[in-house]
């Protein structure tokens, strides 16, 4: 048999487990119609309300807070933020339990592919997905609303791709959560709303009482939000940005460490408990 | 050294049962002290009813499930401790129809399991060609496993257990829910598997299987290794007795325990329903079978058992699993 080792056999595994999710996702078309129109139907959502709240002054107040009368820019990179996490957190939270449910995760596990390796791979049709909602949600509003910002999309989705590294890893975290645990929808979908609720998708986080920050803090879209508007509605750069770059970079280094960690040792407790064959 | 060694392999699972918050914790013994060897070219059967342990014991050995104590060898790798190595040298086919992607189609499946197991990705091209012509799937390789039939289903999940082409292959009831042309096929591929030197342990709550295909059965009930011979000499340990099956209709626990203590009678097992709800197949081991058959008869009529059929029968594995463990597979 003619079988290949070390880095060339990760890489073929990544790519084997890369295309499998993403022919999964395209045989599944209409999730992407949610994808693409909930952080629109959000950002409605939000200006219908801050209408009825502020009325005709509200552009004012809300120009007042954040510093931009920009509404719906500062709303949609919320939204198209909150859509990518939502998918990062659902998919990679609950792949493996969906994996278990289906009865493919044991024949996974079975192979000599290394753990990681099953969980980076699943990840990386994440990223692909991700970027394309990202850039058509904020593509298209962009185009329509800002148009002469367009090319700050670049650094803005710059951005992104360093926040997807930390989201990754909370994804981890929940992968072993939801093994652990069961019911995984319950389990993400409160995380989805406490993450909206938390990082600044619709509001600036200094609205927020303090130690509710602290929090907020330890949370990667927290700063891929706030610099994204940074960018794209107050001319700032990426080298401006060091500091909070420096931040999500560190939280990119840490998420995933702690992640992989409590997902291996659900994952060796699952061996114990033959957790993997109950569903 | 073997390529299957196991040593002493046992496996206790702690659970916590009754009503929330009321919960208690129970030890359930799956798998107690187990030993067997299989060497290159042999198939070992393990035969037992469910829930016996049969398939703890292959998800032990496919390092799916951890072994409380005890261990064991493939291709000389602990289970225990190198299971990155095990891994590579296993072939394993698990129960069921759905280890496999629907939304994919067979060849796309056998792709994705081959870049798994690290087949160079010019050789697995081939590997899985012949292997689709193997399990005779190769007109239908692009179809989405959705649109298969269980057995197609089936024969996809045996083709990518040999991708790997591993010296030790671990089937789990591989013909359970197949019809019988598909059973026919498979059974003449593990035949051949073997003729090819692999070593081979195959699972199975199906005494015709273990005996056709099986060098060895171990009979496993209750997590221990009962019996453990060719199926020739298991059947030979109860050649002494003469086996007496009865198909009735009105027969309860009652009256088959009842049965149990006329004295001619060693072990009595009610093993099918050839009809369900109407009769059943109770299979009866005596000495001096002649003699004793007519009182046997008297007691059921007596008991209001309605008798359609008796006849004398060469012994099966089913015999020697009532006869080391007084239960019928079935139980």
């Amino acid at each position: 048999m003619k079988s290949t080792s070390g880095l060339r056999a990760d890489v073929q595994a990544l790519s084997a487990i890369f295309w499998k999710g993403l022919k999964h996702h395209l045989r599944y078309p209409g999730e992407f119609a949610i994808y693409l129109s909930l952080p629109f139907l959000f950002t409605f959502l939000i200006l219908g309300m801050g209408n009825a709240v502020g009325g005709s002054n509200a552009a004012s107040f809300f120009a007042a807070r954040t510093g931009t009368t920009n509404i719906v820019i500062y709303e949609i990179l919320g939204s198209a933020v909150w859509m990518v996490s939502w998918v990062v957190i659902e998919d990679v939270g609950t792949a493996i339990r969906d994996e278990q449910i289906k009865g493919t995760l044991e024949q996974n596990f079975l192979a000599p592919v290394r753990r990681f390796t099953l969980l980076v791979g699943l990840s990386l049709t994440d990223v692909v997905i991700t970027s394309v909602i990202f850039l058509i949600v904020v593509g298209v509003a962009v185009a329509v609303v800002l148009p002469s910002s367009f090319l700050t999309i670049i650094p803005a989705f710059l951005m992104l791709l360093i926040g997807l590294i930390p989201l990754f890893g909370i994804g981890f975290l929940f992968a072993g959560f939801v093994v652990r645990f069961k019911e995984p929808y319950i389990f993400t979908q409160i995380v989805n709303l406490i993450f909206a609720t938390l990082t600044g998708t619709y509001y600036p986080v200094a609205f927020l009482p303090y130690w509710v920050q602290l929090i907020s803090d330890a949370l990667p879209q927290t700063y891929v939000i706030a610099d994204m508007r940074r960018i794209m509605l107050a001319n700032q750069t990426l080298v401006n940005l060091y500091g909070s770059l420096f931040v999500l970079l560190s939280l990119a280094l840490a998420y995933p460490i702690i992640g992989y960690a409590v997902f291996r040792r659900v994952e060796r407790k699952a061996g114990v408990t033959g957790e993997f064959s109950k569903y | 050294m073997n390529p299957v060694e196991v040593n002493q392999l046992s496996k206790t699972f702690e659970t916590r049962e009754g009503k929330l918050f009321r919960k208690v914790p129970k030890s359930v013994v799956a798998v107690e002290g187990i030993n067997f060897n299989v060497p290159e070219g042999e198939i070992f059967g393990l035969l037992g009813p469910n829930g016996a342990g049969k398939t703890t014991t292959i998800k032990m050995l496919c390092t799916l499930i951890t072994p409380t104590s005890g261990d064991a060898f493939i291709n000389g790798f602990s289970i225990a401790k190198d299971q990155q190595k095990v891994r590579e040298n296993l072939g394993v086919m698990l129960t069921g129809e759905r280890t496999l992607y629907w939304k994919l189609t067979g060849d796309e499946n056998l792709e994705y399991f081959a870049a798994l197991y690290h087949l160079d990705s010019t050789y697995a091209k081939g590997r899985i060609l012949d292997l689709l012509k193997l399990v005779s799937l190769d007109d239908r390789q692009d179809t989405l496993v959705e649109n298969y039939s269980t057995g197609m289903r089936i024969r996809l999940s045996f083709a990518k257990a040999l991708l790997n082409d591993a010296k030790v292959l671990l089937f789990d009831e591989p013909t359970a829910s197949l019809d019988p042309q598909s059973s026919h096929l498979i059974r003449d591929m593990i035949r051949d598997l073997k003729r090819q030197g692999h070593a081979i342990i195959l699972t199975t709550h199906n005494m015709e299987e273990a005996d056709l295909l099986s060098d060895r059965v171990a009979i496993i009930d209750h997590g221990k290794i009962e019996a453990l011979a060719s199926p020739s000499d298991l059947k030979q340990k109860v050649k002494s007795s003469d086996i007496i099956e009865i198909e009735a209709r009105n027969l309860d626990e009652r009256t088959v325990g009842a049965m149990q203590s006329l004295g001619e009678v060693s072990k009595v097992a009610v093993t099918s329903s050839p009809h369900p709800g109407e009769t059943e197949l109770l299979r009866v081991h005596v000495e001096k079978g002649k003699e004793v058959l007519p009182r046997i008869l008297e007691f059921l009529v007596r008991k209001q058992v309605t008798i359609t059929r008796v006849s004398f029968i060469e012994p099966t594995l089913e015999d020697v699993f009532i006869a080391e463990t007084g239960r019928s597979l079935r139980d």
